[in-house]
């Protein structure tokens, strides 16, 4: 579970995130849906710790993220908003890589990499240098890396921008997949389609604040929109950033 | 450092240089980097040795050598002499640069000889060649013994001490000669050592840092639950020790180069044997881990990939100041250079090439300031790392 609550951060004068609060909770996809710029990665760079909040608090499970980031990074697995990779290594190296880091070696290690490369249909890239990987292959190994030891809560930042249809289905089983595991699903997108085909709760962000969240058909209720991606527009007050 | 950190450290570090292993590029900057200095001393060590040699080995040709058998004999006798007939037109060959100089024995020589006067002998040569002037010292040098020898008979045959005939014994000091040119190549050693210490890391330096910030990666590895001094330590003896790596090679090179180079021929009583070898890693290893720490410092605050590398040229720069200047200006070792970092490692090689032996305490007090400092620069390292301009970029 995650849990954010009066969150800022300032960039100079720039309010880049300004009183955010949102929980997302266990076996459930949370969607952190907004317009480029509205928040969204900042939100999740505090969230993993590489930022530090102004004001507010953030509990990954029971860990206060700002006081303890070390103990919130071991409950998290991330797709950052940058996930390159190291050209001269495998895919399968890379996954090995992190997992060395988060502490698991052996038997136990080599069983986990070779799941996450069943799983995420990559055996056939496997031991290839990731130099010549597809925009997909790419993503698919940064989001192996990212999950390797098992977290309980999962944040993805804009895991499918750029993806082509099959990655995007690839990616959205995986979400499924986490969730039906009872991990917490925290992803940020701003495609409208995304989000409501996957999530339980949308929270959507403009300009650093909350300006509604729900379920799909509270947002509807809410904004008088059957279509969800007139609620969007209508609720991030920007006209043509959803696409 | 908690047990788990320590083995993250050394995730960090086996990762760094497998991911260095593998690239072509860095893998030949270093080998240019070792190889560099070694050859090109083998080079100019090659080509004084070749101009000795052909000083020494002179080939005179000689106008009129049958006037005056005796000296020619005495001349073929000696070592690395050959007496060549000599040209019709010497001083026409001289000057086409057919020969360097020729020697021409005059036909009354036989005559004036034998009667005790002196005999003439001309040299035909042209000063402004640079390779005359050598050949025309060395041949006159010859003929000058000659004289002395047969004066010295003459003398004795007349019941005096050759001694009164020399009331002046000339000595001379070449200053400018090939020895010095060689004292002057060895200099440059510590040098080359010292840039091999410096390229070898540089690109470890650069990819692991600038390099995984501009790829994108640095903030994944952030995001790992290992402390950002793991890190920084991990990569930061990945660095070591490919610069360790880069001054072996040179120093194992140069040890293997003068094994080969026959010194002793130009004079030099300089050697380079094991312990020696020894001496100079013991000098310089300990300056790998100060340069890189300092390197990756750098590179980790430079705002891109390019901007590293410009401040790594820089400073490259900067280190060889210290060995220039003893190139231009032999050091006379104070104590405190010792303690300065580059400037003790110079000062130690130094003394150790020119045979002098420092004391073990200074090699360690050295040794123990790099690792201090590098220590220090590793701390800022890490400190950089925890700022969220340098991880997102400015």
């Amino acid at each position: 579970m995650i849990r954010i609550e009066h969150l800022h951060k300032r960039f100079g004068d720039v309010r880049a995130v300004d009183g955010v609060t949102f929980t997302a909770p266990d076996g459930a996809v949370t969607g952190l849906l907004g317009p480029n710029g509205a928040g969204k990665t900042t939100t999740l760079r505090m969230l993993y710790t590489l930022m530090r909040p102004d004001e507010g608090r953030i509990l990954v499970d029971d860990v206060d993220a700002v006081t303890d980031p070390q103990g919130a990074r071991l409950r998290l697995g991330v797709l950052p908003d940058q996930s390159g990779l190291y050209p001269r290594l495998t895919a399968r190296e890379h996954i090995e890589y992190f997992g060395e880091l988060q502490g698991i070696t052996g038997a136990d290690l080599r069983n986990r990499v070779d799941h996450l490369l069943k799983m995420l249909d990559m055996t056939s890239i496997a031991d290839r240098r990731s130099a010549g990987y597809s925009h997909g292959e790419r993503t698919k190994t940064a989001l192996a890396r990212a999950i390797v030891h098992n977290p309980k809560n999962v944040l993805l930042d804009e895991p499918t921008n750029g993806l082509d249809v099959m990655s995007t289905r690839a990616v959205r089983e995986i979400i499924r997949r986490l969730k039906s595991e009872g991990h917490t699903v925290l992803f940020s997108s701003h495609v409208m389609q995304e989000v409501s085909a996957l999530c339980d709760t949308i929270v959507v962000i403009a300009r650093g604040k909350i300006v509604a969240s729900g379920s799909p058909d509270d947002l509807r209720a809410q904004t008088g929109h059957q279509n969800l991606e007139d609620a969007f527009v209508a609720l991030s007050g920007v006209d043509g950033v959803a696409s | 450092m908690n047990p788990s950190s320590l083995a993250q450290l050394l995730v960090v570090f086996r990762t760094e240089l497998k991911n260095w292993g593998r690239d072509r590029r860095s893998l030949i900057s270093v080998l240019v980097g070792s190889l560099f200095g070694p050859l090109i001393i083998a080079f100019m060590f090659n080509t004084m040795a070749n101009r000795q040699r052909q000083v020494e080995d002179v080939k005179i040709p000689v106008v009129g050598a049958e006037h005056a058998p005796a000296l020619v004999d005495w001349l073929r006798q000696q070592p690395g002499i050959e007496i060549i007939a000599g040209p019709d037109d010497p001083q026409e060959a001289v000057r086409t640069k057919r020969e360097d100089v020729v020697v021409v024995i005059p036909k009354d020589f036989a005559e004036k000889f034998t009667a005790s006067k002196p005999a003439q002998v001309r040299f035909v040569s042209d000063s402004s060649s640079q390779t005359a002037r050598p050949r025309l010292q060395r041949i006159r040098g010859l003929f000058q013994r000659y004289n002395s020898e047969i004066a010295s008979l003459r003398l004795i045959g007349r019941g005096l001490s050759p001694v009164v005939a020399s009331p002046l014994q000339l000595e001379d000091v070449e200053v400018a000669s090939a020895q010095q040119r060689a004292a002057q190549i060895l200099s440059f050693i510590p040098l080359f050592i010292m840039m091999a210490a410096f390229t070898g890391a540089m690109s470890i330096s650069t990819d692991s840092t600038a390099g995984e910030r501009e790829r994108g990666s640095l903030e994944a590895l952030l995001i790992n639950p290992a402390p950002r001094s793991a890190i920084a330590a991990g990569k930061w003896l990945a660095g070591t020790a490919t610069s360790m790596l880069s001054v072996i090679i040179t120093g194992a090179l140069l040890y293997a180069i003068f094994d080969y180079i026959p010194l002793q021929d130009l004079g030099l009583r300089f050697r380079l044997g094991g312990p020696q070898l020894m001496a100079v890693l013991g000098a310089v290893l300990p300056l790998c881990p100060f340069i890189v720490a300092i390197q990756m410092y750098l590179a980790t605050f430079a705002k891109s990939f390019k901007e590293a590398q410009s401040y790594l040229s820089l400073l490259m720069m900067v280190q060889m100041v210290p060995g220039f200047l003893a190139t231009m200006y032999p050091l006379s070792s104070k104590a405190w250079m010792y303690f300065v970092p580059w400037v003790g490692q110079q000062v130690l090689l130094t003394d150790v090439l020119g045979g002098k032996a420092p004391s073990v305490l200074f090699f360690i007090a050295a040794a123990a300031l790099n690792i201090v400092i590098a220590a220090v620069a590793v701390q800022g390292t890490t400190a950089l790392l925890q700022r969220e301009k340098i991880i997102f970029g400015r």
